[in-house]
């Protein structure tokens, strides 16, 4: 297989596979929106209201900044980040593995690139959706006071966040191609999702210590929320933004033709 | 041996036997549904016998040279070539683990052969798989529906894995569901569906974007002896449409009764081809003798036929074992005394004959 791995990203197969995807969560609109919308308001309410009055003020770029305000940025870029992971993960491994309609597409003029590229775009278009939510709720609390933000740049992360989360997609398919089991679910939270998501400034700033700070220079997700928290905070487009974005192309341009490869082997029991 | 006892006590056997000259036949309950099945089956056999205009074209549809696989290590196909025309039906036949699925699968291009050329309808399915996934339409041994969709919504979201699009969408669906029975179950979800149904909406599925080849992969396993009669006047369908059809199967009547040609793989390799008078002369013989193993005599047989290097199968308390005109006339002559039965062979005598071959 010496194809070009990025192209069918491009043909119309991969997108009748993200229109079947599409078209699945559409027809359930009313529960599905339930949750991006539920989500971010009780977590913005019990986190950036609840423990925001706990926690006080925070010290970020060398100014004081209230909790809600930190939480917001951060949440944006999490969201993206585990919707993308789960959708990627959990969902593409139950319809490759227990509901066969990966096997029954692949018997069309529908091939397996295809099929892995509709998984990530629709995992991305999804983590973008839920996106929108998360700034649909920070936009409520902003008309009602307690929130102030840099509005107008709000609408530009989306962008961004729907290429993050395209990228974390080939982390997710990277599991969904190798576990064993859904009883082996446990493995990439620990693996993945305890690091990146917690080492990543989006819940909590992390401790000013030389170590950390290096470490953290990998983590996409880090480079996002801080990214965000320029541009919404301070109205400040950074490095991180650009950071995130060469981090993330390189996870995507590394990861792809493994999960591709590792996906192959899998569905067709071929190498 | 075991896998071969089970075709033979398998109700839907008792179908060649009674066709045949063993006399078996279903008893109470059972011979009602059988000879139902039976009137249905006759009536196949003239849709059969009718001629096609479209059959047997120029070219094949279906093209394959040379196939070669190797999975985990283990060479599964070896060197097969399969070919089918318009209006044609093949019957790919053998025991299990010989390497039906896997050329069925390099054909309709789910795995990629390592060696050989495969042709759909004019386009190689290497160079321009695209147009050749196009021409054809499949229908695995498991059901692989969208369980997220419905019936109807199974057939429309099909279609749109192919381009060019299909025109009149709409009147193909219904049309399909009318003809394949599936009408009143259209807005149901598939899982709710028999398994005779589920079967239908697969084979609806395979063919919903008018492909001009078909593969159906074992399309009656697991079905009762009425819901596969149901399918069988499907593939006729199909065939009368003009569509090749390739089909594996383990059912001897099946393969029989729905294949214009058969080819009978074992250990990866084509084992015999042809109609299946001519299989079955060529692999078993031309007389089946069957005797009662807990014979007192029984011993002086065995070092008869060792004496000759033939080995007997056995299914349940009996042999079976083939013979030629001469071989016969010998038996004859020297066990006057016994009782036994001669038959013609049936396509049951040729899966024992490959399976005591492969079988140390």
């Amino acid at each position: 297989m010496s194809q070009n791995v990025y192209r069918p990203a491009l043909d119309w197969q991969s997108h009748a596979i993200l229109g079947r995807h599409l078209r699945v969560h559409l027809r359930n609109w009313h529960t599905a929106m339930l949750p991006p919308v539920a989500e971010p308001l009780v977590l913005l309410l019990a986190f950036g209201v609840g423990l925001g009055r706990q926690v006080g003020e925070l010290r970020w770029a060398g100014a004081p900044v209230d909790y809600l305000s930190y939480l917001a940025p951060g949440m944006l870029a999490y969201t993206a980040f585990m919707t993308s992971f789960f959708q990627s993960l959990f969902s593409a491994f139950m319809r490759m593995r227990y509901q066969k309609s990966w096997e029954g597409q692949l018997t069309t003029q529908v091939r397996l690139e295809h099929v892995v590229w509709g998984e990530a775009l629709w995992a991305a278009t999804l983590a973008t959706f839920y996106a929108a939510m998360v700034c649909l709720v920070l936009i409520a609390f902003g008309l009602a006071g307690a929130l102030h933000l840099h509005w107008a740049w709000l609408p530009m992360t989306l962008p961004l966040l729907f290429f993050s989360a395209l990228s974390f997609s080939a982390i997710g398919l990277l599991f969904t191609a190798l576990l064993p089991s859904i009883d082996h679910m446990g493995l990439p939270f620990f693996l993945v999702i305890l690091p990146i998501g917690f080492a990543s400034s989006t819940y909590f700033p992390l401790p000013d210590h030389p170590w950390v700070t290096a470490a953290v220079q990998a983590n996409p997700l880090h480079h996002l929320a801080e990214g965000l928290r320029w541009l919404l905070l301070a109205g400040k487009p950074t490095w991180h933004l650009a950071a995130a974005a060469g981090l993330c192309g390189l996870l995507l341009a590394a990861l792809l033709p493994i999960d591709l490869k590792l996906l192959r082997r899998r569905v067709f029991g071929d190498v | 041996m075991g896998g071969s006892a089970h075709f033979i006590l398998h109700p839907s056997s008792f179908l060649l036997f009674h066709l045949g000259s063993l006399k078996t036949r279903p008893t109470g309950r059972d011979s009602a549904v059988f000879s139902q099945v039976r009137s249905r089956t006759n009536r196949m056999q003239d849709i059969f016998h009718q001629p096609v205009t479209s059959r047997f074209g120029d070219s094949p549809l279906i093209e394959a040279r040379g196939l070669c696989k190797s999975l985990g290590g283990r060479r599964v196909v070896d060197q097969v070539d399969l070919w089918c025309g318009a209006g044609e039906v093949v019957g790919l036949l053998g025991p299990n683990g010989a390497g039906k699925t896997t050329t069925l699968r390099m054909c309709y291009g789910f795995l990629r052969p390592d060696a050989g050329r495969i042709r759909i309808a004019g386009h190689d399915l290497a160079m321009a798989g695209d147009a050749a996934r196009r021409s054809l339409g499949v229908c695995t041994q498991d059901d692989t529906f969208d369980s997220d969709f419905t019936v109807r919504g199974n057939l429309v979201q099909t279609a749109r894995y192919y381009r060019p699009r299909l025109p009149h969408l709409a009147a193909r669906i219904d049309e399909l569901l009318e003809q394949f029975g599936l009408k009143e179950f259209a807005d149901q979800k598939p899982d709710t569906l028999s398994g005779g149904y589920k079967r239908r909406l697969m084979i609806a599925r395979a063919v919903v974007h008018r492909p001009q080849v078909v593969f159906l992969d074992e399309p009656t396993t697991g079905l009762d002896p009425q819901a596969r009669v149901g399918v069988w006047e499907l593939v006729a369908r199909l065939r009368a449409e003009g569509m090749a059809v390739v089909l594996t199967t383990h059912y001897m009547d099946e393969a029989e009764r729905l294949s214009d040609r058969l080819v009978v793989m074992q250990g990866g390799r084509v084992r015999a081809m042809g109609t299946t008078r001519e299989l079955l002369g060529d692999v078993v013989g031309e007389h089946v003798v069957v005797i009662s193993s807990s014979l007192h005599e029984i011993q002086r047989v065995e070092i008869w036929l060792r004496d000759r290097g033939l080995r007997p199968s056995t299914v349940l308390a009996d042999w079976h074992f083939a013979l030629d005109g001469d071989g016969l006339a010998a038996f004859v002559s020297s066990f006057s005394d016994l009782r036994y039965e001669v038959r013609p062979p049936t396509l049951d005598d040729l899966f024992l004959a490959l399976a005591g071959e492969d079988s140390p």
